[in-house]
């Protein structure tokens, strides 16, 4: 599975809402959905794309605790500048080794210093027993 | 989906010969096993020797043979198993009671019923209506729907076990019972169109095919029950909506607002065809939900531009939708057309009605509403408080862009006055 990250403000440059960074332009997002496109289209194609999805921003988050034996929901994390999980793209493929070739893929090269994980998914509960 | 003639051919006879099949042998999830394998035998020998002079007839008789095949192997499984339950291979040839020569159109609207059966969920509905009505192929449907082959194929057999479990009989239904059926048909269709429609701004182009697809299963809908007012009521309303879809999305996959239009992209031949059948269905008596979207269609799509649009009529149509439904989407719409045919104030004043509803409560339509016409009465921070409400209320980062856009016009100077 190769994990994804963002951070609200991410979210808001794609948004078009007014933060201190600019908002990215219609020609800026439609070259991402085509890239992000063309990317899935050749993993379906090859036959290795098992599922893909995009997360929606932060702020829609809920978090669920459990005080007291009652579940407590608050809204959120609004993590401003922390990255939280933006959306995941599931590969099945010859190797570890191919699936990291993969998800260089969805690294931003204009992006200094962005990464995303890539980590294998267990088949069951036996995995985890050993 | 089809491109050559020959596919296309097999797409059109697929539910006639699966409808054909289940009525002689019953066994809807064996049969259509064997629908499909008569389709892929076909599909790879035709283009190579021909398309025979009878082609639904060969593909029943290749289905047939391997049904009886399927059911035989099925059998000797059961016999093997000791089962108690001893099942007679039903007579290979067995021709239809003399009294009721059934039609292939029947066939055809049979199965949609069976596919659209209320036992099943609706996703279920829609897969199996995409296949056995549609002709598509599992993975066809999977990759409509972006879901993997693996999760679509297991949605399809839990339907067809459905069916199976039930003991669905493959005949007509009659009374109350066939107007409920064909209701949800008609749900079913409508679904699969708003799929297809609501995505092409996104990612994912593949489901524009899915509007396609829906009209041209409506149409067929509509050959077969030419003088049902509500079947002609949904095609009409699907060629109108998507009569616009050229002019929906701007050049860099943004949403275009209808009132932004280019109307000159507008698909005339839809929208002809489409007038044509409201105007042929709505004196024809009995007038429900989707002949009155239709109308509402047609007005908008016949303005010349959007000031020119005739809100008055719109107006009253909104209030026959109101009486039909308790829907506060219809509500909020018809406010809107409110505002535009007697004034700001009154449309403002419907929705402020609606604002302890509580299925609009996170909804971004009742404040992006109240933007608008708050935008119009120059109500410019007002306007845009609600604009940024309703893009923070929005999961769609389309319309995020449109809605903030649109806040961000309004946070300038505003104009000199005068």
């Amino acid at each position: 599975m190769i994990l994804l990250y963002g951070s609200q403000q991410d979210y808001d440059v794609l948004s078009g809402r007014a933060s201190d960074r600019p908002a990215m332009s219609a020609e800026q997002i439609a070259a991402m959905h085509r890239h992000m496109e063309t990317f899935h289209q050749a993993l379906a194609e090859s036959g290795e794309l098992v599922d893909a999805r995009g997360l929606s921003e932060p702020v829609h988050a809920r978090r669920v605790q459990v005080r007291e034996g009652a579940p407590v929901v608050t809204d959120g994390p609004y993590p401003e500048t922390q990255e939280v999980l933006a959306g995941y793209t599931i590969v099945e493929c010859a190797s570890f080794d191919r699936a990291t070739e993969i998800a260089a893929g969805l690294v931003d090269p204009d992006a200094p210093g962005g990464y995303v994980d890539v980590r294998p998914v267990l088949d069951g509960v036996e995995d985890l027993a050993g | 989906m089809p491109e050559t003639p020959a596919e296309d051919l097999l797409r059109e006879l697929a539910p006639q010969v699966l409808g054909a099949l289940v009525r002689r042998y019953g066994h809807f999830d064996t049969a259509e096993d064997a629908v499909q394998e008569a389709l892929i035998a076909a599909a790879d020998g035709w283009p190579r020797d021909g398309v025979p002079e009878n082609p639904r007839a060969w593909l029943i008789t290749v289905a047939s043979r391997r049904l009886t095949d399927l059911l035989r192997r099925e059998q000797a499984r059961m016999r093997r198993e000791d089962t108690v339950a001893r099942w007679v291979l039903p007579e290979q040839w067995r021709a239809p009671a003399a009294d009721r020569p059934p039609a292939d159109a029947d066939d055809t609207l049979i199965l949609l019923f069976l596919c659209c059966h209320p036992a099943l969920s609706a996703a279920s509905q829609i897969a199996l209506t995409l296949r056995a009505v549609g002709g598509l192929s599992t993975a066809e449907v999977a990759r409509a729907f972006l879901v993997p082959e693996a999760t679509m194929t297991r949605r399809i057999s839990r339907g067809k076990q459905r069916i199976r479990d039930s003991g669905l009989r493959f005949a007509p239904p009659t009374g109350p019972e066939r107007a409920d059926r064909l209701a949800a048909a008609l749900h079913v269709l409508y679904l699969i169109f708003t799929e297809g429609y609501a995505r092409t701004a996104g990612p994912g182009l593949l489901r524009a095919d899915l509007t396609a697809e829906a009209i041209r299963l409506t149409r067929l809908l509509h050959r077969l029950l030419p003088e049902d007012p509500e079947v002609t009521g949904l095609l009409a309303l699907m060629l109108l909506t998507d009569a616009r879809a050229p002019a929906r999305i701007g050049p860099h996959g943004e949403l275009v607002p209808m009132a932004e239009q280019d109307r000159s992209r507008w698909r005339a031949d839809q929208i002809a065809e489409g007038v044509e059948l409201i105007t042929g269905a709505l004196p024809r008596g009995v007038v429900g939900a989707y002949q009155v979207q239709a109308a509402i269609a047609a007005v908008h799509d016949e303005a010349p531009s959007a000031a020119a649009t005739d809100w008055a009529q719109i107006t009253a149509l909104y209030e026959v939708l109101l009486t039909m439904s308790d829907n506060p989407v219809v509500a909020l719409n018809h406010a809107v057309a409110v505002a535009m045919s007697r004034g700001a104030p009154a449309g403002l004043a419907l929705l402020a009605d609606l604002a302890d509803d509580p299925r609009l409560a996170d909804d971004p339509r009742l404040p992006a509403a109240r933007a608008h016409l708050w935008e119009l009465e120059g109500e410019r921070v007002a306007a845009r408080e609600a604009y940024r409400m309703a893009a923070a209320r929005s999961t769609n980062l389309a319309q995020q862009r449109y809605l903030n856009a649109r806040a961000e016009r309004l946070a300038g100077d505003p104009p000199p006055a005068g």
